[in-house]
């Protein structure tokens, strides 16, 4: 059987504003290049070029995967603590109106205590490398926490009953009620207190100076006036923020992808 | 099924507020046995204590052999799990019934065939309108080994013509599987077509006013009778 596909081409509005993205980013760099030449000082404000050639040698230098790799691993590591400790608790609580209560202060001193205070006090208490770590999860936790504790109200009570009158098991239920339910409430939060990490790593590195990491980069590089340096290590931050989120929307969509493949496939069947 | 003496209430600042007072009926195995009595009765929370998702205070349920075991509800919503298929929602209360895949299909798909909805059992719930929903949610007890069914208003809030395709979708359910049949409404047309027997009850606290025993066959019911006429106008006065 002959199939004919059609590939929609793409939507006069979508190239609309896929233009004024790009636009928006030329005027940007342009406001960047502007700055540089006006103030004609590399030091307070290099031209994108110089970056880019910062960058460049940076990419070459010897401990770039290390610095890069020991920052996405603690980033990663805080990510996993946050997303265990903070589901955990978040069903706890949203299950216990006691649990609840008792985590209020704990979640209030966390939502309110500035991160550089986390960190400085983390500094005194912990090792340069731990200090990232310990303080992505304390500013993280509360994040992932709320949403989840939400998650658990968003089971419907009624769905629930249904499941009782059906004699659904505690292991059947929580497979395709309790699990359902909470999906969109634990990728909200996992995606929030992913895109808060990176930012108190690095913050925490530039304040901690740990041997390795992209923020301990940063710091030596703005001690040495190597302001081209600063930016480059900033676009890299920039880079993997975004590179997180998209690996997170990968594989947010990989079951889909797989649902639809398999679809794809018993159709091909069907039509042999 | 005999329900003897059943007291359910609630204590609101140290009052107690009783919705069943020393409540008894026996409902014929086999039949269908309709509730019917104004809003907020109690005749949904009768209901629930038969379907054990609510304690009560004193008073006994007995059931005879044929009634004991799974048990049927049909709520006044579809309440489907909105993220599987209509199939997968009646497949997945069969589980601990049918252990071959094969089977568990084979048994939903001849359900929502009774019900008419079998070219759409890969749709979504939220892909159908409301009262193909309650359709599955029919196929969906009937499809479960329940001896047992309770129905809350499962037909209100859609209209007339959809409502009687409801009604007439569960007796054709019904009479391949005569299960004893608990049902709760406030539609007295819908009672006396439908059930052997049709219990008219008071307001809060909830006690019998009569019973109708209803021996036309279902079939040759028409409100339109002088017998029906008389009947109906027994809820009205």
């Amino acid at each position: 059987m002959l199939q004919l596909v059609v590939r929609s081409p793409m939507n006069r509005s979508t190239w609309i504003t896929k233009l004024i993205t790009a636009l928006s980013v030329i005027i940007l760099l342009g406001i960047w290049q502007g700055g540089a030449i006006w103030l004609d000082a590399a030091v307070i404000l290099p031209s994108p070029t110089t970056t880019l050639g910062a960058l460049a040698t940076l990419v070459r230098h010897k401990p770039f995967s290390l610095n890069i790799i020991t920052t996405v691993g603690r980033a990663l590591q805080s990510f996993l603590l946050i997303f265990m400790v903070g589901s955990f608790f978040g069903i706890l609580a949203g299950y216990s109106k006691k649990v609840h209560a008792f985590l209020v202060p704990v979640l209030v001193i966390c939502k309110a205590t500035p991160v550089m205070s986390v960190i400085l006090l983390a500094f005194i208490w912990f090792s340069s490398g731990t200090v990232p770590l310990f303080s992505a999860f304390l500013m993280g936790f509360p994040v992932m926490f709320v949403q989840v504790e939400q998650g658990v109200q968003l089971i419907s009570p009624r769905l629930r009953e249904m499941t009782e009158v059906y004699g659904f098991s505690p292991v059947r239920r929580l497979v395709h009620l309790v699990i359902p339910s909470m999906l969109p409430s634990f990728i909200t939060g996992a995606k929030a207190s992913l895109s808060m990490v990176w930012k108190v790593v690095i913050a925490a590195e530039v304040l901690t100076v740990p041997r390795y990491g992209v923020g301990s980069r940063m710091q030596l590089a703005q001690v040495h006036l190597e302001t081209a340096e600063v930016l480059a290590w900033t676009l890299i931050a920039i880079a993997l923020t975004a590179l997180g989120d998209l690996l997170f929307q990968a594989m947010l969509s990989l079951p889909k992808y797989i649902l639809t493949l398999r679809n794809r496939n018993r159709k091909v069947e069907l039509c042999n | 099924m005999q329900l003897v003496g059943i007291t359910k209430g609630y204590t609101v600042a140290d009052l107690f507020l009783p919705v069943l007072q020393d409540f008894s009926l026996t409902v014929e195995p086999g039949t269908i046995t309709a509730l019917v009595g104004p809003s907020g009765c109690g005749k949904t929370t009768l209901l629930r204590l038969i379907g054990e998702l609510e304690p009560y205070q004193s008073g006994q349920i007995i059931k005879v052999t044929e009634e004991e075991g799974p048990m049927g509800y049909l709520f006044q919503e579809p309440r489907l799990l909105p993220w599987y298929s209509v199939l997968h929602n009646v497949e997945l209360v069969l589980r601990p019934w049918y252990d071959s895949k094969e089977k568990r299909i084979n048994r939903a798909l001849e359900f929502l065939q009774l019900v008419n909805l079998e070219d759409y059992a890969r749709f979504k719930p939220d892909q159908l309108s409301g009262g193909m929903r309650q359709r599955v949610s029919i196929a969906r007890a009937f499809a479960y080994p329940a001896r047992l069914m309770l129905l809350d208003e499962p037909f209100q809030n859609l209209d007339t013509q959809m409502r009687w395709s409801l009604v007439n979708a569960f007796l054709t359910l019904w009479k391949q599987d005569q299960r004893t049949t608990i049902y709760v409404t406030h539609d007295v047309p819908e009672a006396l077509l439908m059930a052997d027997t049709v219990v008219r009850l008071s307001n809060r606290p909830m006690q019998i006013l009569e019973t109708l025993t209803i021996d036309t066959p279902r079939e040759e019911r028409s409100l339109g009778d002088p017998q029906f006429i008389a009947m109906q106008a027994r809820f009205y006065t």
